[in-house]
């Protein structure tokens, strides 16, 4: 197997368009385990560590943030959690405290696993991916467009995932998971909500339940159409958001969990998570909620 | 009592403490050896049939690659009666993972990847490796592990239950569960002649292996058989195991492996290392069971019948029979007691000894049914245990070494707060959590096997030496002994070195049955004082003394076991059916405790097990392929550190006046048994259903 380190970008571009088959790798915690368990054997690896502008974020002048797809869990926990509240909860409970070091949202995004702990969160919160090839440069790719089945996305297979762009919450964002234990688990199942106060918008996603990450459009509109930004949340509104984020689910059998269970448990997270982020914004809140 | 106190009974930290944590203290695999060639196995991937070709030309030619050795270059063992350890003699495959070759390489990545490009051709049968409880070719083993009847009947079970007030009648299972030790299994084996250090004739082969084992000296028995080697010519040393569990308490096919290995490259050591995927074939595991337990009982909760049938699997190649009923024998005073094993031999990897063979599973099918049969009497499960206390063991009528169990439970109760238990399931709420407590009981034999012999030296300048070939697998021996040896010679802890890890030292019985203290240690008293009766107080350097485990006549006039009471919280979420276990408490009454601060490691070591068993570990076995599909640490879920919250484990302080010279009754296993039954049971008391199959969880809380 051939194992390709580019030192910049742009050979990195140069590299994926000479060589398409060569699998990136960045932290590995992903990569590392399906060529343990022989699920398939890329011709070549291409290791994007040494390419520092992907470790790094920015603001940009539009007032969104810019994440190099490099930047490792416990950076985006320590570095953007007030800002990416509910990524950062999502990024808390991914593996342990080692592959936290490692792992990165690039790396989440390029696996597109149903699974994978960022999505939900990068669905609610309007994420953009930014994908690049030598050939025809920079495309932004909405998170809504970029997961298209079971360990597969929208990318050509010259293109790299740059980044990606996120707007600082501008309401409480929520992220909930149930696992089979306490900590380095694979989500049975997870959902993420993030209110847009200005937009009277809701954004909820879920994750796990179905043969990709989805947004939960029904219930999505649903809110947009009925929630009363003033005044309590009332519990009809509530219920009928937990059904129409069940009915998004379209989830298996399997051995963490049995479609049926996990049906009921999107439901129970789609409740809680938007009871949480309401009682914050009626608290005039926006930080995470303590504990 | 012969043995003075002040060592013995003090926290005294482990002598190899500073070792292991500087990484200073060389496993078996970390044992530098001069020029070594590494092994990489080659498994089967069918559940059943033939090889019948192995073409190793592309491993061959990879760099570095020195071998491929399949049953067709191996050597032949000089005995092959244990079919487990007949490792590469035929084209015959009898489970999924099985040896069919080793790759032999200059580095161990050459050697794995030259073993993916040996290809094998098989000729398929057609295998069979479920259990049921109805399937056809069940049969009864001789005997159960440990040496017991498979079966036993006393008075009449039937009509005890048909006159019974209250009745329990339940199946409950547990599924196939790997030890997964810490430390994988390790092997390496360096070959050489009489030349070698180590004397012998010239010529005349001698193998060293540096293992990871629970006993130096049985690898060495074993494998001199096995090779057709004078024991003497074969020298185990293992003086660090990160762990066993019971899957080093044998040999297993990868220590022949390494044998095989080194033969195929004269006059190199071979390093073989099993990975943590391999272990799941090789390194035994825990048979499933399906018990039914049967209870019969007055209205005042006294029990007139208790049954407990187990249908288990072994495998077809070896047998091993897990005794998971034989705890329930001696538990209860019921007048009708029945007891029964069956086997499907399958063609499964072979099962072997895992923390509290039998006790641990057959204490989750008979302590929820007793949970049970207090819910349905009406009594509050403690009680309902005191109410059942024997007087004398049931099963051979002897009296009891020292029978606490109530104790332990009235104990436990206070100290866990037990009078906070809501009396109707499911009604105990905090929050969005429904909460509940579970008691179970838990008891573990006294074993002391027969068979090692401590020796005594005097170095000079106040300093003493002790010899036994035990091991320390994690558990506390190195420093355990220490202690008793300095007791009993009468002098400072400091003043005492112990040698154990190495069959060159005297002969020591397996670090298996929680037997090590008892056995080894009444071993080293025996010799310290025929030592001091030899030599005195001022012995001349050089002086040296030995003695034998004493025999223990008491050990046929009492009843030994131990014996605990288990309480967990469990707290489950009311909405989503998540487990949280917050809280556990061991009581145990075990003899007198050598080291409070090692054996608490054991007690709550093992009740951690407990939990993990009773809610994360489970082995899926798809039938299909014969092939364990969660075999690796991201799908077999062990407890991690935020499952475990408060598990704390306490002792009544007490001597066994019947148990040796040390009054001890072992602690290594008792943790783990009862620890499921109790979380099961707290898991009813919160939500108010009975969970009768391992793992719990959360979908199962919903329904």
């Amino acid at each position: 197997m051939e194992f390709l380190r580019p030192a910049t970008w742009a050979e990195a571009l140069a590299a994926k368009a000479d060589l398409p088959e060569a699998a990136p790798i960045q932290g590995g915690t992903d990569m590392m385990v399906e060529l343990n368990f022989d699920v398939h054997r890329p011709a070549a690896l291409l290791d994007l560590n040494r390419v520092a502008e992907l470790t790094r974020w920015t603001a940009e002048a539009d007032g969104r943030l810019r994440i190099g797809a490099g930047v490792p869990y416990a950076r985006l926990i320590a570095e953007l959690g007030d800002r990416l509240p509910g990524l950062a909860q999502a990024a808390r409970t991914v593996g342990s405290p080692q592959i936290r070091n490692r792992g990165t949202v690039g790396g989440n995004l390029g696996a597109a696993s149903p699974a994978g702990d960022s999505h939900p969160a990068l669905l609610a919160g309007d994420a953009v991916i930014e994908v690049e090839s030598a050939a025809r440069g920079v495309r932004m790719i909405p998170a809504d467009e970029f997961y298209l089945g079971v360990k597969r996305n929208t990318l050509l297979p010259d293109e790299l995932i740059r980044a990606f762009w996120m707007s600082p919450a501008s309401g409480p964002q929520y992220f909930s998971k149930v696992g089979t234990r306490n900590a380095m688990v694979i989500a049975v199942c997870s959902f993420a909500i993030a209110l847009h106060p200005g937009e009277r918008r809701v954004g909820a996603a879920i994750g796990s339940a179905a043969p990709t990450p989805r947004r939960a459009r029904a219930a999505e509109e649903f809110l947009a159409a009925e929630l009363d930004w003033d005044a309590p949340l009332e519990p009809a509104v509530l219920r009928r958001f937990g059904e129409l984020a069940t009915e998004a689910a379209s989830p298996i059998d399997d051995v963490r969990g049995t479609a049926g269970y996990r049906r009921h448990a999107i439901g129970v997270m789609a409740r809680r998570t938007l009871t949480w982020a309401w009682n914050d914004l009626r608290a005039g809140r926006t930080e995470r909620r303590a504990g | 009592m012969t043995v003075r106190r002040g060592a013995v009974g003090a926290p005294a930290p482990r002598v190899e403490g500073l070792a292991k944590v500087t990484g200073s203290a060389a496993y078996a695999y970390d044992r530098p050896v001069a020029d070594p060639v590494y092994a990489c196995p080659v498994q089967a991937t069918i559940a059943r049939g033939r090889v019948v070709a192995i073409d190793g030309g592309a491993a061959a030619g990879v760099e570095g690659v020195l071998a491929v050795v399949t049953h067709r270059e191996a050597a032949r063992l000089a005995d092959t009666a244990d079919a487990e350890l007949a490792v590469l003699q035929s084209d015959a495959v009898a489970f999924r993972g099985q040896f069919v070759g080793v790759v032999l390489a200059e580095t161990p990545e050459a050697a794995r990847q030259a073993a993916g490009l040996v290809r094998v051709e098989y000729d398929e049968e057609p295998h069979d490796t479920e259990l049921r409880a109805d399937r056809a070719g069940l049969y009864t083993p001789e005997q159960v592990n440990g040496g017991f009847a498979p079966d036993t009947d006393e008075g009449d079970v039937d009509a005890a239950m048909e006159a019974a007030a209250v009745t329990v009648d339940r199946i409950y299972t547990t599924p196939m569960l790997f030890n997964n030790p810490m430390e994988p299994h390790t092997s390496v084996a360096v070959w050489g002649d009489g030349g070698d250090e180590g004397g012998g004739g010239p010529g005349e082969a001698r193998l060293t292996l540096y293992d990871s084992t629970q006993g130096a000296h049985v690898v060495r028995s074993t494998l001199a058989r096995v090779f057709g080697l004078p024991p003497e010519r074969v020298r185990v040393i293992s003086p660090y195991v990160g762990g066993g569990f019971g899957s080093k308490g044998m040999p297993h096919a990868h220590n022949v492996l390494a044998g095989l290995a080194a033969m195929a490259v004269p006059g190199r050591p071979v390093k073989l290392a099993l990975t943590r995927q391999q272990m799941f074939s090789l390194a035994g595991h825990r048979t499933p069971t399906i018990q039914r337990v049967r209870l019969g009982a007055g209205a005042d909760g006294r029990l007139t019948a208790v049954a407990h049938e187990v249908v288990e699997h072994t495998s077809a190649l070896k047998e091993f029979a897990e005794q998971t009923a034989v705890g329930a024998r001696m538990m209860y005073a019921a007048p009708n007691r029945r007891t029964a094993h069956r086997l499907a031999a399958l063609d499964v990897p072979v099962p072997s000894w895992m923390r509290a063979p039998g006790e641990a599973p057959g204490f989750f099918g008979l302590e929820v049914a007793m949970d049970e049969l207090a819910q349905a009497c009406g009594l509050d499960p403690v009680e309902l245990r005191a109410r059942n206390e024997p007087e004398v063991d049931p099963e051979s009528g002897r009296p009891w070494s020292g029978r606490h169990l109530v104790r332990c439970l009235r104990e436990g109760a206070a100290r866990f707060g037990w009078e906070e238990r809501a009396a109707v399931p499911g009604t105990r709420r905090a929050g969005r959590e429904l909460v509940g407590l579970g008691v179970a009981a838990s008891t573990y034999p006294y074993y002391r096997f027969p068979g090692s012999r401590a020796v005594v030296g005097y170095d000079g300048s106040g300093r003493y030496t002790v010899r036994i070939g035990a091991a320390d697998i994690g558990t506390g021996a190195w420093t355990v002994l220490t202690q008793i040896a300095a007791d009993a010679l009468e002098c400072p802890l400091g003043a005492v070195r112990v040698e154990i890890g190495d069959s060159e030292l005297p002969p020591a019985t397996v670090a298996g049955g929680s037997s090590g203290t008892a056995s080894w240690g009444s071993a080293i008293v025996a010799a310290c004082h025929a030592f001091r009766g030899a030599y005195g107080t001022e012995p001349p350097p050089g002086a040296e003394a030995g003695a034998d485990m004493p025999r223990d006549p008491d050990a046929e006039r009492f009843a030994m076991h131990s014996f605990g009471a288990q309480f967990a919280e469990v707290r489950v979420d009311a909405d989503t059916g998540e487990i949280r276990v917050p809280r556990m408490l061991g009581v145990f009454s075990a003899g007198r405790i050598v080291n409070p601060r090692t054996a608490r490691s054991q007690f709550i070591g093992g009740m951690t097990m407990g939990l993990s068993m009773a809610l994360h570990e489970r082995g899926v076995l798809d039938h299909r392929t014969g092939h364990v599909v969660n075999h690796d640490f991201a799908e077999y879920h062990i407890a991690t550190h935020a499952d475990v919250v408060d598990v704390d484990a306490v002792w009544l302080e007490e001597e066994d006046a019947h148990a040796g010279p040390l009054g001890a009754r072992g602690i290594g296993e008792i943790g783990i048994v009862g620890a499921p039954a109790a979380i099961a049971n707290a898991v009813h008391n919160a939500t108010g259903v009975r969970v009768r199959d391992l793992p719990i969880t959360p979908d199962l809380l919903l329904r």
